[in-house]
């Protein structure tokens, strides 16, 4: 199979005159590309990275205005196949949970709710410790200096200490305030005798670094208008720029082309009119989420890779988790302002993240308080979870039950589950549907583990019990969210073993010398917590180890 | 739709629909009381234009003259549809600001509060070391 695209684009000129070879070329410039970008420009390193999206600036938000919560729906939709943006991929395939994702500059850290959670220790030896799925290579101690670099970086506020988690270099500011929310879910747990701790958050609780301090709108994941919700255009980019990284937006990557001893040669992509170029670097490293890398690589065959780049394994695309998310909301009488923000993690819960042998599942869950925002999304809430009274409880004049209940009386204790990995949970090229540019998108295959019901069934459970504790009088339960929340990982696992992994300990690709993956596909197992600040710590890891190993780096001719 | 938005006659017919979605009563106002099928509607499509096409073929249709019985079919027999209708009303309505004032919602305003001085949770944190165990070591 000849590499038609690379070639016709060489044979075209394109290329070296056009665009000069670069020392690094990084494919996605959300957590992990971010990251790279700015370590390595600042050593010194000619780095371009390639963004299929554009770069989003605070009058974008529609944060401030009184349709706020109406963005959510087609704009500010955290659905890529609801927002329908010309840089978006449409993702296809009948999941039980199919992926939210944003495309543009800062990736899925746009729209993120900012939760700020290292992984437990315990979650990098699964295999050792519980029998199932995998070891990391790596344990928390290979991560514990990038953990707290990039909490400075990214202005994290928190309280340290918490007894569940090893010992841990203080956050850069303290905690944004846990609210009235926070408060009464907390006295539900101290009653039980629960853990709980004040939730830690990319967001500055007061002015620090590229941040201002939060006003507690309430509007995180459709864009914070006061900039006070890390992400990437803020936090990294600035810095990537002026040690002279390139950053080309509308740029979508059609191909990692190889030379004749099989090393990356660059990446072709296209543009906005669909010209295609052809970038060439010395190391190319995709930073493109769990799915986009995945796909790009299984865009990538040749004769030497028939299967996809990289894919000698087998399991480019394979192992997909996610985490599965319900929630437990809590209406009580007394009110707690509960459409204020921020809308990241109020406090949160480890009290269920680990394996207990009585249990009927394996590994656990993490727990994070949140308001319910305003009122189209507590009468959301009310309706989805009474869904099965029928229309008479929901509509005419009973419509008013559900705000008067539960606007501003609520908070929503979201619980999401370690998903196993399964090798039939993956992602695939559509062979039928196409994204804007004609490269075929990637389809979902995806079905819930019995090990993950299980782990939601009871966790929810203890849920209901927790708000009871903290003074519900009744509790919204909602099933299993079928868009999820935008945590993909595993689909290019790191490993020790070339027939078990697709990348080694330092995400190095064991089939293409100089392709390295660092975001969430290269997760071996997902733990409970939410991935971004281990995303980013193991890309600064990997950048730092790029750096010191320059000198044997192998490139292409 | 027509190019401008919604026409008279689909305004009209949205009004009886959206007031079976959102009746008068428990103090508050039915849908149309508030103007949903005026400016609200519109702002709501201008935030979301994706319903306009879908809501538009929904007011055109014949059946839709007998709003109850209509809404009522679309819940139990076309999801997708409801879906659109039940948005775009709901969303509307939480647009007013005479519904904002009943409920008591400012909006997503900014509402700073200082980090200075200690927390009042500090003593149920306390408990919360005193108790666990510790975290799980891994080999």
């Amino acid at each position: 199979m000849a590499a038609t695209r690379a070639d016709r684009v060489q044979r075209a000129g394109a290329g070296s005159g056009e665009n000069p070879v670069a020392d690094v070329l990084i494919v996605g410039s959300g957590a992990s590309g971010s990251v790279a970008a700015t370590r390595l420009a600042g050593a010194g390193f000619d780095v371009v990275c390639l963004e299929q999206g554009d770069w989003v600036h605070p009058a974008d938000y529609m944060s401030a205005t009184p349709e706020a919560e109406l963005a959510w729906v087609q704009r500010w939709s955290p659905d890529p196949n609801a927002r329908r943006s010309p840089a978006d991929y449409p993702l296809t395939g009948d999941a039980d949970i199919r992926p939210v994702m944003y495309n543009g500059v800062g990736g899925g850290l746009v729209q993120w709710a900012a939760m700020w959670q290292p992984m437990l220790a315990s979650d990098f030896r699964v295999r050792s410790l519980d029998g199932v799925a995998d070891d990391w290579p790596i344990g928390w101690a290979d991560l514990a200096v990038p953990y707290a670099e990039v909490a400075h970086d990214m202005s994290v506020s928190g309280l340290a200490g918490d007894p569940a988690l090893p010992d841990m270099d203080a956050y850069p500011n303290p905690p944004v305030s846990i609210g009235k929310i926070g408060e009464v879910a907390a006295r539900g747990m101290d009653r039980l005798g629960w853990h709980w701790w004040p939730g830690a958050n990319a967001i500055a609780s007061r002015r620090h670094g590229a941040l201002q301090a939060c006003q507690r709108r309430g509007t995180c994941m459709t864009g914070c208008p006061e900039n006070a919700k890390a992400t990437p255009s803020l936090t990294h980019w600035p810095a990537a720029l002026a040690a002279g990284a390139r950053l080309v937006t509308g740029a979508r990557v059609a191909e990692i082309p190889l030379d004749e001893r099989g090393r990356a040669l660059g990446a072709v992509f296209l543009d906005g009119d669909g010209a295609e170029h052809l970038q060439r670097a010395s190391v190319v490293i995709l930073a493109a989420n769990a799915v986009g890398t995945a796909r790009l690589l299984l865009l990538s065959r040749s004769a030497r890779f028939p299967d996809g780049l990289a894919n000698s394994s087998g399991l480019v695309g394979r192992r997909l988790m996610q985490h599965p998310y319900r929630t437990v909301t809590a209406v009580c009488e007394e009110p707690l302002d509960s459409w204020q923000g921020p809308w990241g993690q109020s406090i949160y819960s480890l009290e269920f993240a680990e394996t207990h042998l009585d249990r009927d599942f394996v590994r656990g869950a993490k727990w994070m308080v949140m308001p319910h925002g305003g009122p189209m999304f507590a009468v959301a809430e009310y309706h989805e979870a009474h869904r099965h009274e029928g229309f008479e409880a929901l509509w005419g004049e009973n419509f008013h039950r559900a705000a008067a209940e539960v606007f501003g009386h609520s908070f929503t204790w979201g619980i999401q589950v370690e998903d196993l990995p399964e090798e039939h949970n993956r992602v695939v090229l559509d062979p039928d549907i196409s994204d804007t540019s004609g490269l075929p998108t990637a389809r979902i295959e995806y079905r819930l583990s019995e090990n993950s019901r299980r782990m939601l069934d009871f966790n929810v459970a203890r849920g209901v019990e927790a708000a009871e504790a903290a003074g519900a009088t009744s509790t919204l339960v909602r099933d299993i969210w079928p868009t999820g929340v935008g945590h993909v990982l595993g689909t290019t696992r790191m490993g020790d073993d070339p027939a078990t992994s697709v990348v080694d300990r330092w995400c190095r690709s064991h089939d293409v010398s100089n392709l390295y993956v660092i975001d969430g596909g290269v997760f071996v197992t997902g733990g409970s917590a939410n991935p971004t600040a281990t995303i980013m710590a193991n890309a600064l890891r990997v950048s730092e180890h790029m750096i010191e190993t320059r000198a044997t780096q192998e490139v292409p001719l | 739709m027509s190019a401008g938005g919604l026409a008279g006659s689909q305004r009209a017919v949205l009004a009886c629909l959206a007031d079976v979605l959102i009746a008068q009563g428990r103090g508050m106002p039915a849908a149309s009381a508030v103007g949903v099928p005026g400016e609200l509607i519109d702002r709501c499509l201008e935030v979301a234009p994706v319903l306009g096409a879908p809501l538009g073929a929904l007011l055109d249709e014949p059946a839709a003259d007998a709003p109850e019985e209509f809404v009522r079919q679309l819940a139990a027999r076309r999801p997708d549809d409801f879906a659109v209708l039940s948005t775009a009303v709901v969303g509307a309505y939480y647009l007013s600001g005479e519904v904002r004032d009943l409920i008591g919602y400012p909006g997503q305003q900014p509402s700073p509060l200082s980090v200075a001085g200690e927390p009042d949770y500090l003593d149920m944190l306390e408990r919360v070391y005193e108790r666990h165990p510790g975290y799980r070591e891994a080999p």
